[in-house]
C-alpha cells in the first residue's frame, strides 16, 4: 500500500513537473521553430515547434498519404498530428490515397481509419481523400472521406481550390472534367492531390511518366501551383518543374526506408528514415509548409511564393 | 454583332462582308477552343490509327457495352442506394446486394461476350503498334508491378478479390483503348486485360495477352 502510494506520488510529481509530458519544443527543437503556445491564447495546448505563421484567416491543412495499415506506427504518427492540430488548428486533411490497405470490411474502415484519427474527427477536422491503387472505388461514398460519391472532385477553402484526382485511372473523361474546371477557376491557389507522383526519386516506383505526359500540360497551362502525391512511402520535395511545386507525402502508414535515390537531380529535400506528415498554411500569396516525423522532428519547412500564372 | 455587319453592309461589297464574318467567326472559334484544347490535343496525339473496319469493330463493342450497362443499371436500381455520406456497413450492404443481383442476372456470361475476338484482336494490334520500345518498357513496368501475391480468378462473373490492389492504368495507354462507359473500367492483371464493373468489382470479361 505504502509502495503504491509512493509510486503514485512519483508519477504525479513527474506529470506536474512536465518531465513525463510530451513537449517537443524542449526535446526536439526545430532550427526555425517557434513555440506555438506563444501565439495561441489557450494555455492548455501543448507546445510544439511550429514554423508556420498562424495568421488569422489563413487556410490551414494537413497532408497524409498511404495511411491505411492500422499499424502501431500509423497510430503514433496520428498522435503527433493531433498534438500539432492542437497547436496549429488545421481545419482539414488531404489524403494522398491508399487509405485502406487490404480488405475493406466495416471493421477495416474502423481499424485503418476511423479509430486512428478519431480524436481529429472529434475536433471537427475534415478528411478529403483521393484514391490509391489499394482503394476500392466505393470508398468515394464513405462519410469521413468527403468525396461526395465522386472519384475526382474539387472544393475550395478561402483563396485556394483543391483538386482530388484519381491517378489510378486517368481517362479522357477525367482529363476533360479537370480541364473544364481549371479553365474557369479564378482561385489564387490551385492545388492538386492524387496518388501517383509525376516526379519522384523513389527506387521502388519512381516518376510516373505516363501520368505526367497527360496532366503536366494542364498544370502548366492553367497555372496549377502545387501538386501533392503519395505512393512512395517517404517524403520528398521536388525541385520546381516547369514552374510547378511538387511534393510526395506517402509515409503516413508505411515506410520504405532508404528508398530515395541518393543524388537524384529531382530532389530538393527528402526524408525516408521514418514516417511523416505535412502541415500547411496559405497566407495570401504564400504557402508555408512544415514536415514532421513520427518522433516529432521537423524534417523540412519553407515558404512557397504563388507563381501568379494565368490561363 | 449583327448590327455591326448591317452597318458594314452599307459601305462594303457583299463579298467583303462575308469574308469579314468568316474571319470573325474563325477568331471566336480559335479563342474558345484555345481555352479548352489541351486535352483534345493530347487525345488527338494519342489517337490510334483506326481503319474503317476497326471503326465497325469498335462500334459493335460499344453496342455490347451499352447492352451490359442496361442490364447492370436495372440490377443496380434494385440494390440499396449509397448516399455521399454512407457508413461502411451501408457500403458493404449495397455492394453485397448489387454483386449478388448482378451475378444472378449474368449467370450465363462467358469469356468473350464483350471482348469478342475482333475487338480483342484490334486492341492487341493497337497496343503493339502505337508505342515506341521505350514507352512499351515503361508501360510494362507499371502494368506488371504487383504489391501483393493475391491471385485474381480468371473467371467471368467472379469478384475481383477485395484485398488485391488495382494496377494503375497507364494514362497514355487508356487513351489508346476504346472508351468505356463510367460503369466499367479496364484493369490489368499480369498480361490479361479485364473489364471490371466500377461499383461491384465483378469481372465482366477478360482478354489474354493484351500487353503492349
Amino acid at each position: 500500500m505504502r509502495r503504491n502510494t509512493e509510486s503514485l506520488l512519483i508519477v504525479l510529481v513527474l506529470l506536474f513537473s512536465g518531465v513525463a509530458s510530451t513537449n517537443y519544443s524542449q526535446t526536439k527543437p526545430a532550427a526555425s521553430g517557434v513555440a506555438a503556445g506563444a501565439r495561441v491564447s489557450q494555455p492548455a495546448r501543448p507546445t510544439v515547434p511550429l514554423t508556420l505563421p498562424l495568421k488569422e484567416g489563413s487556410v490551414r491543412f494537413a497532408i497524409i498519404g498511404d495511411t491505411g495499415t492500422a499499424s502501431k506506427q500509423q497510430q503514433q504518427l496520428a498522435d503527433v498530428m493531433l498534438q500539432y492540430q492542437q497547436a496549429f488548428p488545421f481545419e482539414f486533411v488531404l489524403m494522398m490515397g491508399d487509405n485502406l490497405y487490404g480488405s475493406e470490411t466495416p471493421g477495416d474502415y474502423r481499424k485503418k481509419f476511423q479509430d486512428v484519427y478519431q480524436k481529429l474527427l472529434d475536433n471537427k477536422v475534415k478528411f478529403y481523400a483521393s484514391l490509391g491503387n489499394h482503394d476500392q472505388p466505393n470508398e468515394r461514398f464513405y462519410e469521413y472521406f468527403n468525396m461526395n460519391g465522386k472519384e475526382y472532385y474539387r472544393f475550395t477553402k478561402g483563396n485556394a481550390a483543391f483538386y482530388a484526382l484519381n491517378s489510378n485511372y486517368m481517362d479522357k473523361a477525367q482529363l476533360k472534367w479537370f480541364e473544364d474546371e481549371l479553365a474557369k477557376d479564378t482561385s489564387d491557389w490551385k492545388i492538386c492531390f492524387f496518388h501517383h507522383p509525376p516526379y519522384s526519386s523513389g527506387g521502388k516506383h519512381g516518376s510516373d511518366k505516363q501520368l505526367r505526359e497527360v496532366v503536366e500540360p494542364l498544370f502548366v497551362k492553367y497555372g496549377v501551383n502545387v501538386v501533392l502525391a503519395g505512393h512512395e512511402h517517404f517524403y520528398e520535395r521536388i525541385k520546381p518543374q516547369k514552374g510547378v511545386y511538387y511534393f510526395i507525402s506517402g509515409a503516413g502508414g508505411k515506410l520504405r526506408e532508404g528508398d530515395v535515390k541518393e543524388s537524384s537531380p529531382l530532389t530538393e529535400k527528402s526524408f525516408d528514415r521514418d514516417m511523416s506528415f505535412m502541415i500547411a498554411e496559405i497566407v495570401k500569396d504564400e504557402l508555408h509548409f512544415q514536415v514532421i516525423s513520427r518522433t516529432g522532428e521537423t524534417v523540412d519547412s519553407g515558404v512557397l511564393k504563388n507563381q501568379k500564372k494565368k490561363a | 454583332m449583327i448590327a455591326i455587319f448591317a452597318g458594314m453592309n452599307q459601305r462594303l461589297s457583299p463579298f467583303a462582308v462575308a469574308a469579314t464574318a468568316v474571319a470573325v467567326a474563325c477568331l471566336i472559334t480559335t479563342s474558345v477552343s484555345g481555352q479548352q484544347k489541351v486535352v483534345d490535343q493530347i487525345a488527338r496525339a494519342e489517337q490510334p490509327v483506326v481503319s474503317p473496319a476497326d471503326q465497325q469493330t469498335i462500334k459493335r463493342f460499344d453496342q455490347r457495352l451499352k447492352q451490359y450497362v442496361k442490364v447492370r443499371d436495372r440490377v443496380k436500381a434494385k440494390a440499396p442506394k449509397l448516399a455521399k455520406d454512407s457508413t461502411p456497413e451501408q457500403i458493404q450492404a449495397a455492394e453485397t446486394a448489387f454483386v449478388s443481383g448482378l451475378r444472378a442476372s449474368r449467370a450465363g456470361a462467358r469469356p468473350g461476350d464483350l471482348f469478342s475476338s475482333d475487338i480483342a484482336q484490334y486492341i492487341r494490334a493497337t497496343l503493339k503498334r502505337e508505342f515506341t520500345p521505350t514507352e512499351k518498357k515503361e508501360i510494362k513496368q507499371v502494368i506488371l508491378e504487383k504489391e501483393t501475391d493475391i491471385a485474381v480468378p480468371l473467371k467471368v462473373n467472379y469478384p475481383y478479390p477485395d484485398p488485391k490492389e488495382f494496377v494503375e492504368m497507364p494514362a497514355t495507354l487508356l487513351l489508346k483503348l476504346p472508351p468505356l462507359p463510367k460503369q466499367l473500367k479496364y484493369r490489368y492483371v499480369g498480361h490479361t486485360l479485364m473489364l471490371l464493373d466500377t461499383d461491384s468489382n465483378l469481372i465482366i470479361d477478360y482478354m489474354l495477352n493484351a500487353i503492349p
